[in-house]
């Protein structure tokens, strides 16, 4: 009798939990962004984001520390200390080699920002997204230093994303390459405009708005950046890498493979509202 | 209490990893499904309806950090944890690979309806893309379980209370 009752108090659980998940999806996806529950989110990124910050931290290769060694009195202690420098070298070496990477990266940006000339701020990449099934990333800046919904992502290489999530002093950006992602763009050589869809992390899927144009192969895809868009015009994106023939549907899907590499990314530019231009934004 | 507090500081742990540590080793482009992971374990060691709650609580504090509509996750290890605690009561095998096993098949089919209630709700597509992330999934989830299944049981054994309840 009372394992019975037990499987029945557990069986009303589990229904409760049900439901409660299932209203929380319901009022979530009616409400979209700017819900109550988006706040929690928001709240929840403000707590994990230090933490994951941290982690990361412990993760990232660091150099260890080689003491001096105090004692150089015989051979083999001057044997120990050698191998410990060259160790140390060896360590300097890759660091170095980290620092110059990290060091041509930041210069690159610049180079973008210069040849841009927008208003941008730059940010540091500190974590993934949780699941295998939204491409997002955490960064380090949030509304206090001015980031807002939509805000366009660059890196060296090109468009990053748009931010989709604030807190006070982070924020997640939607990559390119989530499927939820839309970019209007424009081929490099005929100008004719498409809609850029990520394509779960794959290349991208571009639509083009008139499916007999001509794409050349390689051809550099860029931000079309028309009234009313979010990005800027003229970002680079990334390059077609093969175009299907057209077939039943309207339009022809075009394969874009991004310029930036996803998988290794560490600092990345927030592109401010223009002072000129106004608002970017919708 | 000190059960839930060791749980959450498991929870919290995994969210962490998961997205840091992980997302730089990854198996063919996944990342392991640690709350999955978490969630089937809780359920062996706790029973259903304490795999129900864990699997709830795990799932919503993973789909609050997401951008999808959030409970979708706590819905999927919801019926995970459950479903696993009951299972578990009817297997009687000492099979040291029963919790591999589990793990594996539950991360799978969980990753699957996980992408069905998606999909539903149109933010998903590509039934290729999710079948290869459900295998994938499963298979880091199941190669960590000899790592983990252990140190979560000392987890469970050390923060039991004195006294034993029952309810």
């Amino acid at each position: 009798m009372a394992t019975y009752r037990r499987a029945r108090s557990t069986r009303m659980l589990v229904i409760a939990l049900v439901v409660a998940s299932l209203m929380t999806i319901t009022l979530d996806f009616r409400a979209g962004n700017r819900g109550p529950l988006a706040a929690v989110g928001r709240g929840a990124l403000t707590i994990i984001a230090p933490l994951q910050e941290a982690v990361a931290g412990i993760f990232r290769p660091i150099g260890s520390f080689f003491s001096t060694l105090a004692n150089l009195g015989n051979l083999r202690a001057e044997n120990t200390a050698l191998r410990a420098r060259v160790a140390g070298a060896q360590q300097e070496q890759s660091r170095f080699a980290d620092l110059k990477r990290e060091f041509e990266e930041l210069q690159r940006l610049l180079d973008l920002k210069q040849r841009f000339d927008l208003p941008t701020r730059g940010a540091t990449v500190i974590a993934e997204g949780v699941s295998n099934f939204e491409w997002t990333v955490t960064i380090d800046r949030g509304s206090s230093d001015g980031v807002t919904l939509d805000m366009p992502v660059i890196a060296a290489d090109g468009l990053v994303g748009r931010v989709v999530k604030v807190s006070r002093s982070d924020s997640v950006v939607m990559l390119i390459t989530d499927p939820d992602s839309r970019v209007g763009v424009k081929l490099a050589s005929s100008g004719e405009r498409g809609l850029l869809l990520g394509a779960r992390g794959e290349e991208l899927r571009l639509d083009l708005i008139n499916p007999d144009t001509k794409v050349l192969p390689a051809e550099p895809v860029l931000t079309s950046g028309y009234q009313g868009s979010l990005f800027p015009p003229g970002i680079p994106i990334g390059q077609v890498a093969r175009a299907d023939t057209a077939d039943v549907e309207l339009t022809r899907p075009v394969f874009v493979r991004p310029f930036v590499d996803f998988s290794r990314l560490n600092y990345v530019l927030l592109v401010l509202p223009h002072p000129d231009v106004g608002e970017l934004g919708r | 209490m000190r059960r839930a507090l060791a749980w959450t500081a498991v929870v919290v742990t995994a969210l962490l990893l998961q997205s840091t540590a992980f997302a730089q080793v990854k198996l063919l482009g996944a990342k392991p499904e640690l709350m999955y992971l978490v969630t089937v374990l809780l359920a062996m060691m706790e029973g259903p309806s304490s795999g129900a709650i864990g699997g709830f609580s795990a799932g919503m504090a993973q789909d609050f950090l997401l951008n999808q509509p959030k409970g979708i996750t706590a819905l999927t290890l919801t019926l995970v944890g459950y479903v696993v605690g009951m299972a578990r009561q009817y297997i009687v095998t000492p099979s040291p690979l029963l919790p591999v096993l589990l793990v594996a098949g539950a991360t799978f089919g969980g990753v699957l309806f996980y992408g069905f209630v998606a999909f539903l709700l149109g933010q998903l597509s590509g039934v290729g893309f999710l079948l290869r992330t459900a295998l994938l999934a499963s298979v880091y989830n199941a190669a960590l379980t000899p790592i983990l299944y252990p140190a979560l049981r000392r987890v469970t054994e050390a923060s039991r209370a004195r006294k034993v309840f029952r309810w």
